[in-house]
């Protein structure tokens, strides 16, 4: 088929989004799960609370702290990685910085508040799935944000020129195979403006290329906030209606 | 090779309205991506005087102050007006002209006189330190509880080394939010025979926000089955306790009917106020007190607020329930079922 990508969708298309908001009863204070395609992740947050430890004890603002946990079967070979694998420290020192950021920290001084990520199912993007996922329990925990931080991936195709003569046209939110194929990056924006929170990519790529990359990232990111804001709007008028009763 | 049909995802009911479905990037007349970061932030909830999410600008008009879950935008050119953003998901609030954002689900924050359950963390010199579910734990010091032999004994370096033999690690309690510092740490009391030692029962968590706040926030519930009166202490952090009954010792008097001068009457409590001891609790009691602990988990879940009234139409439906010979986690919808047969019942008076 002309122009689609192996998953059938067009370079400009988004996987399925499905999130939910809450979904932990237990003593998490607030709680995600999200779906970007086959990428499946769980997210709970804990905080502002007193700090596990002395030298997370901030004078003047709260600590944010992340724990990113990989479930074995979540790949496509069953790995178990540890606590100090180098893949979940990476995961969580970039959850964290942006967190640190974009929450209103000074409101909290000598507290915590922790994320933990749990990574079911990985199918590409897993980084921007945490971080959307992390964004939704904050919400749900009634922590302070300045805006949304929403994340979405780009890839670039590494031919030269299509079929048609002209350069390809970057790939948003690419899958697994895609991920492992061609070079991608991963960008996080606050809300749907252009401010970028954190950008990663771990492959070469060419430097003209990258700026089309970003931009496709950046506007995917802008139909990931919305997408997730029209789900805590929903869950938002469902509490409220119960409370209304 | 058998071909392999995958059954399409269920179609999300959220994605009506929109008309893109969330899945593609418009295409503008020179083929570059439409940007929609470019257009202006909505500021939905406002108009529907519904809901408002981070990021959204709930006011640009200089003349409201900011108040709680608000930030103040940077201006968009040097010396601009700035406008007033939510940072909560919530309802907006306005005093006068003060507007604030109240969000869906938040953590207790304390608030002098409110009635409190707690659990002790640690013991040091002169005071416990005291989990009420708030970003900070609270201190209970020594000066403030009722030490036994009466409320005018003089709190001695004894005292200090027992302190454990009051309340240790991990025990519950019941206190009043006594006083606040600047930075909120909150500071409990358990001078009053309301107050002191839990045991005798159960304890639970709900969220913060889901306990009303009302005038008495102890009830005492007359329960079926020969269950005999129940306690509940409806912490306003959340923490609830739900135990048998025991008679307060009420300046009022005691058993006789004549009065009991104070002096006297603190000996009499203090002796069992701090036993660590559970009295013998009959089989019939344990199943209405976890009844009623499940009511009470039942109507936080389902997002109605647990006050007085809600707890005894919801006891009353759940007894229903059980005389219609379903029982308790028989399936995941009973609890569902008998919130909703309380909110009827309430509906009708």
């Amino acid at each position: 088929m002309e122009g689609l990508r192996n998953d059938g969708r067009r370079w400009n298309e988004l996987r399925r989004i499905h999130c939910q908001l809450s979904t932990s009863s237990t003593n998490a204070d607030g709680s995600s799960y999200i779906e970007q395609g086959f990428t499946k992740v769980l997210c709970n947050v804990t905080g502002p609370a007193e700090p596990s430890s002395r030298q997370k004890v901030k004078q003047d603002s709260a600590t944010v702290s992340c724990e990113v946990y990989f479930a074995a079967f979540s790949g496509t070979d069953r790995i178990k990685r540890g606590r100090n694998d180098k893949k979940v420290q990476e995961l969580q020192t970039a959850i964290q910085k942006t967190f640190s950021s974009i929450i209103l920290t000074h409101l909290f001084s000598r507290s915590e508040i922790t994320i933990s990520v749990h990574i079911l199912s990985q199918d590409g993007g897993t980084l921007a799935a945490c971080i959307n996922a992390a964004t939704l329990a904050l919400i749900d925990a009634g922590i302070p944000l300045k805006d949304y931080v929403c994340a979405c991936t780009a890839g670039q195709s590494t031919s030269i020129f299509d079929n048609e003569g002209a350069s390809p046209d970057p790939w948003l939110d690419v899958n697994y195979l895609e991920e492992s194929d061609i070079p991608s990056l991963t960008v996080a924006t606050v809300g749907d403006s252009e401010k970028i929170v954190a950008l990663n990519m771990e492959n070469k790529v060419r430097i003209e290329k990258l700026e089309a990359m970003i931009a496709v990232g950046i506007s995917g990111c802008a139909k990931v906030r919305a997408i997730m804001d029209k789900e805590v709007r929903r869950h938002g008028k469902q509490k409220l209606e119960a409370q209304g009763e | 090779m058998p071909i392999q049909i995958i059954a399409p995802a269920p179609f999300v009911a959220a994605d009506e309205e929109d008309d893109e479905g969330g899945v593609s990037l418009g295409l503008d007349n020179d083929g570059d991506i439409a940007m929609d970061g470019d257009a202006p932030r909505r500021t939905v909830g406002r108009q529907t005087g519904g809901i408002v999410t981070p990021g959204e600008v709930v006011t640009e008009d200089p003349q409201w102050m900011r108040g709680h879950g608000t930030y103040l935008s940077q201006p968009l050119v040097p010396g601009g007006s700035q406008s007033i953003v939510s940072s909560l998901a919530g309802t907006i609030s306005k005093t006068n002209k003060l507007l604030s954002i109240r969000a869906l689900k938040f953590r207790y924050v304390p608030e002098i006189g409110d009635l409190v359950v707690g659990r002790i963390l640690e013991v040091q010199t002169k005071r416990w330190r005291v989990d009420i579910a708030a970003p900070h734990s609270a201190t209970l010091l020594l000066s403030s509880i009722n030490l036994p032999g009466g409320i005018l004994r003089k709190r001695t370096s004894t005292d200090e080394l027992q302190i454990r033999t009051f309340f240790s690690e991990g025990d519950l309690l019941v206190a009043e939010v006594q006083t606040l510092s600047n930075d909120g740490l909150a500071s409990l009391h358990t001078r009053s025979l309301k107050y002191g030692k839990l045991r005798n029962g159960v304890f639970m968590t709900i969220d913060a926000g889901m306990v009303r706040r009302m005038k008495s926030h102890v009830l005492t519930m007359n329960t079926s089955n020969g269950g005999g009166e129940v306690d509940i202490y409806l912490g306003v952090n959340g923490y609830i306790y739900i135990a048998k009954h025991t008679t307060p010792l009420t300046e009022s008097g005691g058993p006789e009917g004549k009065s009991v001068s104070i002096t006297r009457l603190e000996e009499e409590a203090s002796e069992a106020i701090y036993s660590n001891v559970n009295e013998e609790i009959s089989p019939e009691t344990r199943a209405e007190i976890a009844r009623i602990a499940c009511v009470i988990g039942a109507l936080a879940r389902n997002g109605v607020k647990v006050d007085e009234e809600m707890v005894h139409l919801g006891y009353e439906a759940a007894l229903e329930e059980f005389l219609q010979g379903l029982e308790w986690g028989s399936d995941g919808e009973a609890g569902k079922r008998v919130v909703e047969a309380a909110l009827v019942k309430r509906r009708e008076g």
